[in-house]
């Protein structure tokens, strides 16, 4: 077996350090990015998509009981009491959809990658994520 | 034919072992339910990363971007889903081209080239994601993978160093 790697690259270097800084910064710009600039204008809504396509928009008052959707081969099934939203029961393997637990607030999001189907909080004025 | 004719029966089974070896660790990871732990979607520990910077590091690019398109190729084969294919060759690459540029810098440590390489992983995958879904609704997730990933990367960092320092012990065996 050769080696192509120099036994200085196994320790830990200050420039290590560096690279850390930069990936914890990066992550502090995109959440600043992405959930500083949400305004929740009006009432929240419901907007549910499957496959980038808007299945049902609706108040999440109004969304309030138990809704089954079906896409890309698997079942979600979730429910809300018109002041969160959560997926109850899902046939996706792993179920983070169902680990990601309940969301209230405007630009929060369900994601189920295996049925590609998107739950989304709204603000009533167009899309909250604007950053 | 002749290119091929330059790769020496060991080194075709060295690659043959790591891929397999990194397709093991790659359904491991999969099983692993630690989005009960951190629920973000995709969240993983990134085990077959170890073998492809370990490649990176033992037998260069060249060998370590083959053993990632094999793992690839026969883990979205072996899950019969395309789009799996779409995320681990996403997330791969970004992660491989990072590690390969991060490695030029005689300055980094493999935990440097490590962390890089799990943050580009994280990257591509939420740009497989936003892909897939038609939906950037998934960029939510990337602050937190970012974060995760310097865990992640640093793990993987630590076991492959602790690798390449006996490495050499074990050639000598």
């Amino acid at each position: 077996m050769s080696m192509k790697a120099s036994p200085g690259e196994y320790r830990p270097t200050l420039w290590d350090g560096l690279v850390v800084a930069a990936v914890l910064a990066l992550a502090v710009i995109t959440a600043l990015a992405v959930y500083t600039p949400r305004s929740a204008s009006g009432t929240l809504q419901v907007v549910v998509s499957a496959g980038g396509e808007p299945l049902e928009t609706m108040p999440l008052s109004a969304y309030a009981g138990t809704h089954t959707y079906s896409h890309n081969g698997y079942t979600l099934t979730v429910h809300s009491d018109g002041t969160q939203v959560q997926v109850l029961y899902s046939t996706c393997p792993g179920g983070d959809c169902v680990h990601m637990g309940a969301v209230s607030d405007a630009g929060q999001s369900i994601v189920c990658l295996p049925a590609r189907l998107v739950i989304r909080l709204a603000g009533s004025g167009a899309d909250v994520i604007v950053g | 034919m002749r290119r091929m004719g330059r790769i020496s029966t060991k080194s075709l089974a060295l690659w043959a072992v790591l891929s397999a070896l990194a397709l093991g660790l790659s359904t491991l990871d999969s099983v692993i339910p630690l989005c009960a732990l951190i629920p973000v979607p995709g969240v993983k520990l990134g085990l077959a990363n170890i073998v492809t910077l370990f490649a990176l590091y033992v037998l260069g690019a060249p060998a370590a971007l083959t053993i990632l398109l094999v793992r690839c190729l026969l883990g979205a084969m072996f899950a019969g889903n395309v789009s799996a294919l779409l995320f681990s060759l996403l997330g791969g690459f970004f992660a491989m081209c990072t590690m390969i540029l991060l490695r030029r810098s005689q300055r980094l440590s493999v935990f440097g080239v490590s962390l890089g390489g799990a943050a580009a992983h994280n990257v591509g995958q939420i740009a497989a994601a936003m892909i897939v879904l038609g939906d950037t609704a998934v960029l939510d997730y990337l602050p937190f993978l970012l974060a995760l990933s310097v865990l992640t990367g640093g793990l993987t960092g630590l076991i492959v160093s602790r690798l390449l320092c006996a490495v050499p012990r074990l050639s000598r065996q």
